[in-house]
């Protein structure tokens, strides 16, 4: 009996969802494309540019420094991301290149390298002009691996410099420049740069450098600098401590979390693979603007589906009345309107979603073109399952008005006429 | 352009009343067998528009009585027909038998369960096991197909999805409409689309059918069709039939007529 029951309830719902989908579906492509075209689209052009913006707070989030094959990213605690335009000084960890090569003897783990970054300045061999750069320094070993997105293997293998900690051995020199860096200091691979001296620390010599490679880089127009770290650390005062502001670790990812964990236990240990959206909440801007992104989306859309389906459930008042007249009582009909509100925004959120997506690069391409800036917004998966979430939402305030207008439908106003 | 009726031939006939056979009159809802073959009965109802929010004397002024004190009956079997003029209360009567009133004063009986005395959620259900109801304008849902609108019904009263297909198609042929199972009502005529709208008054086998101007939109021969269909599929059921047209009212066992919400001459 009760089986009965439950098989029957079940059978109820699923055709009352099936009924709601079929009307959805059958408005959009053949009795009333307009008015859903309307809502759709109306849903569609906010969850767009929720991810549009979104995806400019995951590229802010990211920063250039952030692109890097490296299997796990180790961070101080409360500094897991190196944003470019952060301007405030974070923690660092010491003894960075004693720690980088303990974690390097452990089974599993093929590299690892602490990562210096610095906001430097270098000039063209003639002096004639200065730029600022992004300096990242790195502990290259002999395989091809990107770190800031650009290759190590342009710089020779090892730290010479480093000398076991003396930072007395010779300077190799090598200094490999992203396409933005490259343009705007005109080097070509092989060229000489130097960094100005006014700008080393504590007197030391005038620095040479050879562009060993060119590279693209990471999606940016920021200019980036790939030298040792060692020779970075000297000429910033960063060698005393050793400092670092992260270290990259390849190989076996569990077995680099462990040996990572193991050296650092106070440390932040993350997959460093791609783009991590969890970044936007580590940065003050781009969580801003990611939130605002959110409750701007949320609303708009909120109101718009409000609107729409109210509209769209007033002009169905006689539908829900002949509902009424076949016995279909008020918690079925509220369900229809429910389950019609919400597919019709679904259906908003993915079209809205691919329109984001399109949207991103777009706005990459405008950028690079019109102010060569390019990387402006970042694109990643998650960002199409949050636009349904967020238009979920959004539909679930929504939905009360449509069921209030609803509610209210008389049948015997709409089938007595 | 109307299609021919061809459910007329004895073969077919003996179809649709295989199909439609109602099972015995036992009410389910309130599980006592039917104690005599009346299946409506409305005794002293009376019922006024417009008198229920109104706090203000202008609004009692626009108070309009549409039924004053009716009482009447319909067996099982039997085909009665409402006339009257419009505003006569003929409709009023059709909806309180379908519960979508309660009048002001008065009783309605429905196979032995009195329709005013029972919350709102039973008399949906009521309706839904054991009325069917045909408007003058069809009121089919635009959006779904012929086939789809036939097994609403049965969607909320729980029955699978091929037990509803099989339904509404066997319906849908009685009627002669197997071949528009998937149009939508704006691809049909108008015959077509209260043929539809029989089929589905029909869906729930149910005790009671009452019909509200079937032929009101719908030219004589397509008329004559769709009422021969009406008086076919009603051999053993009550059809309870409004309208003001004497032709349609021909089809009656028996006429009451109406004016100003009073029956004046019950047909008897």
């Amino acid at each position: 009996m009760g089986s009965d029951g439950d098989a029957n309830r079940r059978s109820r719902w699923r055709g009352l969802t099936g009924l709601s989908l079929v009307r959805v579906w059958n408005r959009a492509t053949r009795t009333g494309p307009r008015r859903t075209v309307a809502t759709v689209g109306a849903v569609a052009l906010t969850i767009a540019l929720l991810v549009i913006v979104t995806g400019v707070a995951l590229a802010l989030a990211g920063g250039v420094t952030s692109d890097t094959d490296a299997d796990v990213r180790i961070a101080p605690e409360e500094s897991s991301t190196l944003a470019s335009i952060d301007g405030v000084e974070e923690p660092r960890f010491g003894d960075s290149s004693h720690r980088a090569a303990e974690i390097r003897s452990q089974e599993g783990v093929e590299h690892a390298s602490p990562v210096l970054v610095e906001l430097g300045r270098l000039e063209t061999a003639d002096g004639s002009d200065q730029h600022s750069v992004l300096l990242v320094g790195v502990v290259p070993d002999d395989e091809r691996r990107t770190v800031a997105g650009l290759p190590t293997d342009g710089l020779e293998p090892g730290d010479p410099h480093y000398a076991n900690g003396s930072y007395d051995g010779p300077p190799t020199g090598d200094i490999v420049l992203s396409s933005a860096a490259a343009r705007q200091l005109e080097a070509n691979e092989g060229d000489e740069l130097e960094v100005p001296a006014a700008h080393l620390e504590g007197g030391s010599p005038h620095l040479s450098r050879t562009v060993t490679a060119v590279d693209d880089g990471p999606d940016s127009s920021v200019p980036i600098a790939l030298v040792h770290l060692s020779e970075l650390q000297t000429f910033t005062g960063s060698g005393d401590g050793e400092l670092a502001d992260e270290i990259l670790v390849w190989g076996e990812e569990e077995a680099a979390h462990s040996a990572a964990t193991d050296a650092y236990p106070h440390g932040s240990v993350d997959s460093a693979g791609g783009d991590d959206p969890s970044a936007v909440f580590d940065d003050g801007l781009a969580f801003a603007t990611g939130l605002l992104a959110l409750i701007v989306g949320v609303t708009i859309c909120a109101s718009f589906v409000a609107t729409t389906a109210g509209m769209t459930v007033n002009e169905d008042r006689r539908t829900l009345a002949i509902l009424e007249s076949v016995g279909v009582p008020t918690r079925g009909r509220l369900a229809i309107v429910a389950v019609s509100t919400l597919a019709t925004t679904v259906c908003g959120a993915l079209i809205g979603a691919a329109l984001g997506l399109v949207g991103i690069r777009l706005v990459n391409a405008v950028s690079g073109a019109a102010v060569a800036v390019d990387g402006v917004a970042a694109s990643h998966p998650l960002l199409v399952p949050y636009a349904v979430a967020v238009a979920l939402v959004a539909a679930l305030i929504a939905v009360p008005y449509p069921l209030a207008v609803a509610a209210r439908t008389s049948a015997l106003e709409e089938v007595g006429q | 352009m109307a299609r021919p009726l061809e459910v007329s031939t004895g073969s077919k006939l003996e179809m649709i009343q295989r199909v439609l056979r109602r099972s015995p009159t036992t009410d389910s809802d309130t599980g006592t067998e039917s104690d005599s073959a009346v299946a409506v009965r409305l005794e002293g109802v009376t019922h006024s528009y417009g008198s229920a929010g109104g706090q203000l004397r202008t609004d009692r002024d626009r108070t309009v009585t549409a039924l004053r004190d009716v009482t009447l009956e319909c067996q099982a079997g039997d085909i009665v027909g409402l006339k009257g003029p419009s505003g006569s209360g003929k409709s009023t009567i059709l909806h309180a038998i379908a519960g979508l009133l309660v009048p002001a004063d008065g009783t309605v009986e429905l196979l032995g369960t009195d329709l005013t005395s029972v919350t709102d959620r039973d008399r949906t259900r009521l309706r839904r096991r054991h009325v069917g109801i045909v408007f003058q304008r069809f009121h089919l849902l635009s959006s779904l197909s012929a086939r789809a609108n036939v097994a609403l019904p049965l969607v909320q009263a729980g029955v699978p999805r091929s037990t509803r297909r099989d339904r509404a198609e066997t319906l849908l042929e009685e009627v002669g409409l197997e071949d528009r199972t998937d149009h939508l009502p704006g691809e049909l005529s108008g015959g077509e689309c209260q043929r539809v709208a029989i089929a589905r008054a029909l869906a729930t086998d149910p005790d009671v059918v009452v019909a509200d101007e079937p032929t009101g939109e719908l030219d004589t021969a397509t008329g004559s069709d769709v009422l021969e269909l009406l008086t076919d599929v009603g051999r053993e059921r009550a059809v309870v039939l409004a309208s003001h047209d004497d032709d349609t009212l021909a089809v009656a066992d028996r006429v009451i007529t109406l004016r100003d919400g009073a029956v004046i001459s019950d047909g008897v």
